[in-house]
C-alpha cells in the first residue's frame, strides 16, 4: 500500500492516501471533495454532512474476510425511500478491492464482477425473475431508486457527479446476492455474501455512549 | 492516520427529541438506528430517517398496552448484549375471534435488530434472514432442515410504542406464514412486491425474564405453541429402541434357559383302559428318577379316541418321602359332518406342566375315566400314551415378559402424540399427522 | 430413559430369569398331598385322588 501525501487545495490540511488507485477523495478537515489528476488535487465539491451515523463501521476499521486483511478506506451513503445505507470501500492486503454493505446493521461484501450472461435491460425487471452470473442463479427482490446522499474517503471513481442510481438486488438461497449498478451504461456487476459481524473480526469500531466495543 | 484529521469514532447519545407534533421529550435508545419513532404521549409516528422529522401519521391505538418488558431493558442473549427499543402488538382475525401476539424490537449497535415474538407465554428469538428458503412441496427448506407449514394469516398492527428499524405505518396489514420446525420456525411477511424472511427459534418466559431482569412475576405459557419443542422429542425413539434391547435380552435368556433344560424323558409308555371292565381302573407306572433340586414336569397324554371323552386323574408320587402332587387333564375328541361341513372338537392330546417339584424316585398313579354313556356302545380298549419330560424349558413366560415391556414405550409415545396433537391443533392447516389422530383413539 | 422404566424392565427380565432358574409358577395345576402310604404302589385302588369322579361333574357332548 503506497500512501502519497498531498495538500488540500481547500483548507492546506495534509492528505494522505492509503491507496494508490484511489481517483477521488475527501478532505477530512474541510470536507471538500478532491479529484485526483496527474499533479494535484482538483477541488470539485464539498461533501455534506452525515447524517445521523450510527454505523459502527468508520474509515479506518480492519477486518478480515477469506482471511484476507482489509481496511476501511472509503464510503459512500445513499438514500433511499426507507432511508439511507452504507458502502465501505475495502482495500485488501492483496491490493484487490471491495465493498462492504452496511444497512441497518446487515452486512454484506462484495466485489465487481465481469459479466457471463448478458445483464437483463432497466425494463425487463421484474420481481421474482432469476438472472443467472458466474453460474450462481439470483433471484431479483427488489428494485431501488437512491441518491448519493454524501461521501467520505478514498473511492475507485468519481461521485461527485453523480446524482440518482438506481440498483437491481437478487438473492440466492445460500446467502449469496448480487447488485446490478445500472448508474452506468452497461451496468455494474457485483457479487457477494452476506456476513456476520462477528466473522469480519473488526477493529478501530465506532464506540457507542453506553455500549459495551465487542 | 493523519493526526490533523479528528477521526469521529465515538458515537454519543442524542439529545432527546422533540416531538414534531406534541413538542413531548421522545428518548432515542437506539441512538438514530431506528427509522421509525413514535412517540408515546401522542402516537405520531415520526420518520427519523428524515433531518426535518417528518410525522407520518398519528396513530389512533384501539387499544394500549404496557409491554411485559419495559422498553429500555437489557439483557444479554447469545452473547450479545440487546435493549429493547420498541413494541408492538399485532393480531389476526380466524372466525371472527382475534388473536394477539405481541413483539419487541432488540437493538445492538454492532449486531443490529432482532426481534423477541410472545404469544401466549411462549417466546420467540427472531433473527430477520437474508437468505431465502426454498420450496419442498408445501414446506420450506433453510439450511438443510425441513420445516412444516403451520399458519397463513393477515396481520394487523394493534398497537405500537418506541422505535422500529422500519417506518410503521397506521393500520400496517401484512401476509404472514409461519413454518415449523421445533424449536424453530420461518416465517415470511409480506406486503404487496416483497417478502421478508425470519427465523424464530423457541425460549422459555423464564429465562427471558431472567435475561432483561424483569420485576414482576413471569407468567406461565398456555397450551402447546407451534415451535415448542416437545419433551417427548428423542425419548420416544429411545424407548423403543431400549425396548427392542430388551427383547433381545428376553430372547436371548430364554434361549439361554432353554438349551439349559434337561428336557429329559423319564417315561414314555402306552397303556390301555377297557371301558367294559367293572375293575379297578387306577394303575402306577415303572419308577422313574427326576433329577435336580427342584424342576417342572410336563404329563403328556395322548389317547386314540373318537366321539367320547377319557379321564385321568394322576398323582405324580415319591416313592420315597410319600409327597404326591395331585391333579386331573381331560382327554375328548368329537368329530362329525353336519350342512357345514366337518367338524372337530377337541383333540386327541394333552399336556400339563407341573411347577416346582423336587428330585427324587417318583411313579405316576393313574385313574383313567371313561364316558359311562359311551362305555355300553364301545367294549374295545382304548389304547393311550403317557409321556412324562423333566425340565422343560419355558417359552410362554418370555413372551408374556415381551407383552408386559410393551407398555412404558407405548405410554411414552401415547403422551409424545398427545402433546403434538395439541401442536398441531392450533394449526390451520389440515396437517393432522397419523400421531395426532392416535391421540384421540383410546389404545 | 426414565429411571422407572429402566428399573421397571430390569424388574420383569430379572423376574424372568429366577423363575426360569427356580422354576417358579404362581399357577399349579396340582394339589399337593403328604404322607402318601408306599403301599398305594402295590395297591393303587388305595389312594384316593382329589379329582377323581370326574363323571359327576360334567361329561363331554
Amino acid at each position: 500500500m503506497s500512501t502519497r501525501n498531498a495538500i488540500c487545495p481547500n483548507c492546506g490540511a495534509e492528505i494522505r492516501f492509503r491507496w494508490s488507485g484511489a481517483v477521488q477523495t475527501t478532505c477530512d478537515y474541510c470536507k471538500s471533495i478532491l479529484v485526483r489528476n496527474d499533479i494535484n488535487l482538483a477541488l470539485v465539491g464539498k461533501a455534506a454532512d452525515l447524517p445521523i451515523d450510527i454505523s459502527p463501521i468508520q474509515i479506518g476499521t480492519e477486518g478480515i474476510f477469506t482471511d484476507k486483511p482489509f481496511q476501511v478506506i472509503g464510503r459512500i451513503v445513499y438514500r433511499y425511500d426507507l432511508g439511507t445505507w452504507n458502502e465501505w470501500h475495502l482495500y485488501f492486503s492483496d491490493g484487490s478491492n471491495g465493498w462492504l454493505s452496511d444497512a441497518q446493521a446487515e452486512y454484506a461484501i462484495s466485489f465487481q464482477n465481469s459479466f457471463t450472461d448478458p445483464p437483463p435491460a432497466p425494463a425487463e425487471l421484474h420481481r421474482g425473475m432469476v438472472m443467472a452470473q458466474h453460474n450462481v442463479p439470483l433471484y431479483l427482490t427488489v428494485i431501488t431508486e437512491a441518491m448519493y446522499e454524501t461521501t467520505e474517503g478514498e473511492l475507485p471513481f468519481t461521485s461527485y457527479d453523480k446524482e440518482k442510481c438506481h440498483f437491481a438486488d437478487f438473492r440466492t438461497g445460500d446467502g449469496r446476492f448480487g447488485t446490478l449498478d445500472y448508474s452506468e451504461n452497461p451496468p455494474l456487476l457485483f457479487l457477494g455474501q452476506f456476513v456476520e459481524y462477528d466473522s469480519l473480526k473488526l477493529k478501530n469500531v465506532k464506540e457507542f455512549e453506553g455500549w459495551p466495543t465487542p | 492516520m493523519n493526526p490533523a484529521a479528528p477521526r469521529k469514532g465515538f458515537v454519543p447519545k442524542p439529545k432527546a427529541l422533540n416531538c414534531p407534533s406534541c413538542g413531548s421529550q421522545i428518548e432515542l435508545r437506539a441512538l438514530g438506528a431506528a427509522a421509525g419513532v413514535i412517540c408515546s404521549y401522542c402516537s405520531s409516528t415520526i420518520d427519523a430517517t428524515n433531518p426535518q422529522l417528518q410525522i407520518i401519521g398519528r396513530w389512533q391505538a384501539a387499544m394500549t398496552i404496557e409491554p411485559a418488558i419495559p422498553l429500555g431493558s437489557r439483557g444479554k442473549l447469545k452473547g450479545v448484549l440487546w435493549e429493547t427499543i420498541g413494541f408492538q402488538q399485532r393480531g389476526i382475525n380466524v372466525e371472527g375471534t382475534n388473536y394477539f401476539w405481541r413483539e419487541y424490537v432488540l437493538w445492538n449497535p454492532y449486531q443490529g435488530f432482532r426481534y423477541l415474538s410472545e404469544y401466549d407465554n411462549h417466546w420467540n428469538f427472531v433473527t430477520p434472514l437474508q437468505s431465502l428458503p426454498s420450496d419442498s412441496g408445501p414446506s420450506k427448506v433453510f439450511a438443510g432442515e425441513s420445516y412444516r407449514q403451520f399458519q397463513t394469516a393477515r396481520a394487523y398492527t394493534w398497537f405500537v410504542v418506541g422505535e422500529f428499524p422500519w417506518m410503521v405505518q397506521v393500520g400496517e396489514a401484512v401476509d404472514t406464514a409461519d413454518y415449523v420446525n421445533p424449536p424453530k420456525m420461518l416465517s415470511s411477511e409480506s406486503t404487496g412486491n416483497e417478502v421478508a424472511w425470519s427465523q424464530g427459534e423457541y425460549m422459555l418466559g423464564t429465562d427471558i425474564w431472567q435475561t432483561f431482569q424483569v420485576k414482576t412475576p413471569c407468567p406461565p405459557p398456555i397450551g402447546v405453541y407451534s415451535n415448542q419443542p416437545s419433551p417427548y422429542a428423542g425419548r420416544v425413539r429411545k424407548a423403543w429402541l431400549f425396548y427392542g434391547a430388551m427383547c433381545a435380552l428376553l430372547f436371548f435368556l430364554m434361549v439361554f434357559f432353554a438349551i439349559l433344560a434337561p428336557s429329559k424323558t423319564v417315561l414314555n409308555k402306552s397303556y390301555v383302559v377297557n371301558p367294559a371292565s367293572a375293575g379297578e381302573k387306577s394303575f402306577v407306572s415303572d419308577i422313574f428318577t427326576l433329577e435336580g433340586k427342584n424342576d417342572n414336569v410336563q404329563v403328556g397324554l395322548n389317547a386314540d379316541i373318537a366321539n367320547q371323552w377319557v379321564y385321568f386323574s394322576m398323582a405324580l408320587i415319591n416313592e420315597e418321602t410319600g409327597q404326591a402332587f395331585d391333579f386331573g387333564r381331560e382327554v375328548s375328541y368329537y368329530s362329525g359332518s353336519d350342512s357345514d361341513g366337518s367338524w372337530t372338537e377337541g383333540g386327541r392330546t394333552d399336556d400339563v406342566l407341573l411347577p416346582n417339584i423336587p428330585g427324587g424316585r417318583y411313579y405316576l398313579r393313574i385313574e383313567p375315566e371313561t364316558d359311562p354313556a359311551v362305555a355300553g356302545g364301545l367294549t374295545s380298549s382304548i389304547p393311550f400314551r403317557v409321556h412324562i419330560i423333566r425340565g422343560i424349558p419355558y417359552y410362554l413366560r418370555y413372551f408374556l415378559g415381551m407383552f408386559l415391556l410393551l407398555i412404558p414405550p407405548i405410554w411414552t409415545s401415547i403422551r409424545a402424540a398427545a402433546f403434538e396433537g395439541k401442536r398441531w391443533a392450533e394449526s390451520d392447516t389440515s396437517g393432522s399427522t397419523s400421531s395426532s389422530s392416535s391421540s384421540e383413539d383410546d389404545e | 430413559m426414565s429411571k422407572l422404566y429402566m428399573a421397571y424392565s430390569m424388574l420383569v427380565a430379572g423376574g424372568l430369569a429366577v423363575s426360569s432358574i427356580t422354576g417358579y409358577s404362581p399357577f399349579t395345576p396340582y394339589d399337593k398331598v403328604d404322607g402318601v402310604p408306599k403301599s398305594v404302589r402295590n395297591n393303587p385302588g388305595a389312594y384316593r385322588s382329589h379329582y377323581a369322579g370326574h363323571a359327576r361333574y360334567f361329561g363331554g357332548k
